[in-house]
């Protein structure tokens, strides 16, 4: 299937598969990969045979984007490791060994430049284009090449026009048709995660299609649903290890989220009693965004709700959406008894109102200014008719404050990108806990924390809870949200689908809970 | 920016705690060099002082020397605060200058042709050159139109005004009496250095000591955080065109209240500088930030060398030359120690 082929040799394709050359495309045994002294895989193994839809399933940081990025080349696997695609030895760590072996990668981020037309970004990548560059001849090549899946999208229109579905067969198409033959290896990366639901099959269709002239998939997802329905064999990944390889055919939900998760149940300290909640800080009813649909909660005085679901179940908007941050299209946030939906954030944090974005770097923070600056940004001391703000006065302030979140060493004039992520999220909560914030919102709070930054901020939100703030969290870390919440809502397609209770909320049930929330519950 | 963002890592980790005393002490060393950046632009204006005493001891150290460039600078450093404290909100004022040369013809007019009372005409002078930067903060914060390209409109169609008004020609000359407002001395101390030690102290202490200018300069520095922190960055960035266009008409009227008689092309000459100097003050006294004095002492060493080598050389090139030059290396050097401060702060838990 070389360029000026599309139109013409994928339906011949579908009517004569080619034959096989080897029976397996990709075969991987004994692949460890270690990060600085941290295993991300440990002697993982993969087998996907030629032709097939195969799944690689796991839970987050069961190692499958590492074994994806060293099948990319962009990682170089331990020694030992043995990757043969195709039947022939990858050469590690290459990423256009990677590519001349016939495997192409479709990121969650698609790559594509929504200011250039269809035909432009399908140009993007690496064919070879011969002297002049003609517009009409390019549009018209490339029109071919979509007509041809009887894909409706016009190589004229912009990439920012597409629909989210038309988009990702824009890019999967665009990599099939990059030079890679009829025996390549598709992967895709959570193709579906940002995908309407009601529009999924359309990117099925394209996959079987593809899948019927031969095309090899990898097919990665945490939508168990979907791997029923596209996936021929899947192979479960857990802790770096490959903990399971099985035929779909004789699976159900059930049994695969078992799989997924595995028996080995771990065993949870007693995290902590149950809390004694007071009155309603922050009461949500029927918010709406682009994703997220009819979004309603309360949260209470002294508890931590968390919320989560996929990547793409708009989990991940919620808290700004709240905040205002991303402009709701409805929606009533009432803050403390008082409504403040029609409110500037401004407004919001004098009522109490918190947020911390997950994007600290950019959202949360002046990172060239110093701690002093970043802690007192919502309100600076100021004293006076004259608003003069001593310097002395501030530090002795932040002093208090940087003591109290514990963060070390006790710097007031550092500059804040130089803190660890672990010192950074503890000042933006000092920020708010100062405030005196009723209700304190944070976007996956340990982000980039390491471990023992991560517990710290966990006892800091429990305590704020506890100092008689509703805090609410949204993250995609089970184990935080297990350990941190007093309960979790747990979102799919844009909807709340599942709450689970303090008695009910382990890591088991809430991983699978995530898993299933895509099924109309 | 963008480069600093791609090196930063994932996941940062806690300094352990025996790298603290390595840290202080390479701190120490840093602090010492330190001094040494904060405080170059004060060496250097004592070098060039100490150059023009040797070469042109006569025709440098002089009365005339000092006042003329106190005279020079007085306008310049008008403008140089307006602009400072747009650029802390993070917006360039390209129309400044403009505004300037603007303010001068209009008083002069005023004054001159329509025999306004001067108290009044300076009052209107300042009136309309705050609508014109009110314009300018709408077009900015209202429209979302850059700010560079904004204001490089709203300059043209000022100048058009200024042409319009003078018909091209000089306007002046204003009365002895409306002199005095530049040329007046206190216990013999020019009165221009007490407006400039007046403004100065205003700017400084609004922008640097007041909740006002923190949130103005948060909306400079990041304008997505200081909205997500309840900072009105809107009102803030009209603010501070606003400003910065008030404080270009009031060099405006101190321009023509020295000189008396003004042209309509007489503001963008202030433009280069007046950045030059801010500039190159963001390399001083507090490195990385825009702030007053180290813009004050910028602009002082820029006037010392730059009549220095008028006096020497006796061209008016070097001005230019001198100026452009200025400009350059100043923001070549203030990109050079940012970058050298944050490559310093990722190594520094290591």
């Amino acid at each position: 299937m070389r360029r000026q082929a599309g139109a013409v040799s994928v339906p011949a394709a579908v009517a004569q598969p080619r034959p096989a050359l080897t029976d397996t495309a990709i075969s991987i045994s004994g692949l460890s990969k270690t990060f600085a002294g941290v295993k991300a895989l440990k002697e993982a193994s993969l087998s996907v045979r030629r032709g097939e839809v195969h799944a690689l399933l796991g839970v987050n940081g069961s190692g499958k984007s590492t074994l994806i990025k060293v099948l990319a080349g962009f990682h170089r696997p331990d020694p030992g490791s043995s990757i043969e695609v195709g039947g022939t030895p990858l050469d590690p760590g290459s990423a256009s060994a990677s590519r001349a072996a016939g495997l192409r990668f479709i990121h969650q981020d698609l790559g594509l430049i929504d200011t250039l037309t269809v035909e432009e970004n399908f140009n993007l990548s690496g064919h070879s284009v011969k002297g002049w560059l003609s517009d009409r001849r390019e549009r018209r090549r490339v029109q071919d090449i979509l007509d041809g899946y009887e894909v409706e999208i016009s190589a004229s229109a912009l990439a920012v026009e597409l629909s989210p579905t038309h988009r990702s067969i824009l890019a999967i198409l665009r990599a099939v048709e990059d030079d890679m033959g009829s025996d390549g290896i598709v992967v895709l990366d959570e193709p579906t995660a940002a995908l309407p639901r009601d529009e999924v099959h359309h990117l099925f269709r394209i996959i079987e299609r593809l899948k019927a002239t031969g095309v090899t998939i990898v097919y990665v997802s945490h939508r168990m649903p979907e791997i029923l329905e596209i996936a021929d064999r899947v192979t479960v990944l857990r802790d770096g290890r490959t903990t399971a390889e099985a035929e779909v055919a004789g699976l159900d939900l059930d049994s695969l989220v078992k799989l997924v998760l595995g028996y080995d149940l771990r065993e949870f300290e007693n995290r902590k009693q149950d809390v004694q909640t007071g009155a309603v800080q922050l009461s949500i009813s029927g918010l709406e965004g682009d994703v997220v649909k009819d979004f309603g909660l309360e949260a209470r005085a002294g508890e931590v709700v968390g919320v989560t679901g996929l990547l793409g179940s708009g989990y991940e908007d919620v808290l700004g959406l709240v905040f205002g941050a991303i402009k709701p299209r409805r929606g009533t946030v009432i803050l403390d008894g008082r409504d403040v939906s029609d409110q500037d954030q401004g407004a919001r944090i004098l009522g109490g109102l918190a947020y911390a974005p997950a994007d600290r770097r950019h959202f949360g923070s002046m990172p060239q200014w110093n701690v002093r600056e970043n802690l007192t940004l919502p309100s600076p001391p100021a004293r006076g008719i004259a608003r003069w703000m001593s310097k002395r006065h501030e530090v002795s302030e932040t002093l208090e404050w940087i003591r109290r979140m514990d963060v070390i060493p006790v710097e007031t004039e550092k500059v804040f990108a130089t803190l660890s992520g672990g010192n950074q999220q503890k000042i933006v909560m000092g920020r708010w806990l100062r405030m005196r914030a009723r209700a304190i919102m944070l976007d996956e709070p340990t982000n980039g924390v390491d471990a023992s930054a991560k517990r710290a901020i966990h006892v800091a939100l429990r305590e704020a809870a506890a100092g008689g703030a509703a805090v609410v969290i949204s993250s995609s870390d089970i184990e935080e949200l297990v350990q941190v919440c007093d309960r979790v809502l747990v979102m799919g397609d844009g909807r709340v689908r599942i709450e689970l209770g303090f008695d009910e909320l382990t890591d088991d049930s809430l991983n699978s809970a995530v898993m299933t929330a895509t099924e109309a519950s | 920016m963008t480069q600093s963002d791609l090196r930063t890592p994932l996941v940062e980790s806690d300094p352990p705690a025996s790298t603290t005393q390595a840290e202080s002490r390479r701190g120490r060393s840093w602090t010492s060099r330190l001094q040494l950046n904060r405080f170059s632009g004060i060496y250097l204006w004592a070098a060039l002082i100490l150059l023009f005493s040797l070469w042109i001891p006569r025709l440098f150290l002089t009365n005339a020397t000092l006042q003329g460039i106190i005279a020079d600078q007085a306008v310049t450093i008008f403008l140089s605060l307006g602009v400072l404290v747009a650029l802390a909100a993070g917006q360039y004022d390209l129309s400044a200058a403009q505004i300037l040369g603007f303010a001068a013809v209009i008083t002069a007019w005023q004054i001159s042709v329509a025999k306004v009372n001067p108290i009044l005409a300076v009052v209107i002078t300042i009136v309309i050159c705050a609508v014109i930067g009110l314009i300018n903060g709408l077009l900015v914060a209202g429209v979302g139109i850059n700010s560079f390209i904004a204001t490089l409109g709203t300059s043209s169609v000022v100048l058009a005004a200024t042409s319009l008004l003078s018909g091209d020609r000089l306007v002046g000359p204003v009365s002895d009496a409306f002199k005095q407002v530049a040329l007046a001395k206190i216990f013999g101390v020019p009165i221009l250095l007490l407006y400039i030690a007046v403004a100065a102290v205003i700017v400084w202490y609004v922008l640097e000591h007041t909740p006002v200018g923190r949130r103005l300069s948060a909306t400079g520095a990041n304008l997505d955080t200081a909205r997500l922190v309840g900072v009105r960055v809107n009102k803030y960035i009209v603010i501070s065109l606003v400003v910065s266009s008030v404080m270009a008409a009031l060099g405006g009227i101190l321009l023509v209240s020295r000189v008396g008689t003004v042209s309509s092309t007489v503001g963008p000459s202030y433009l280069l500088p007046a950045f030059a100097g801010v500039f190159l003050g963001t390399t001083q006294l507090k490195p990385g930030r825009f702030n007053v004095w180290g813009t004050l002492l910028a602009l002082f060493l820029l006037a010392t060398g730059v009549k220095g080598f008028q006096l020497a050389i006796g061209a008016n090139w070097i001005t230019y030359v001198f100026n452009g030059l200025a400009l350059i290396i100043a923001v070549g050097l203030a990109v050079v120690f940012e970058r050298r401060r944050t490559t310093r702060a990722k190594e520094a838990p290591k």
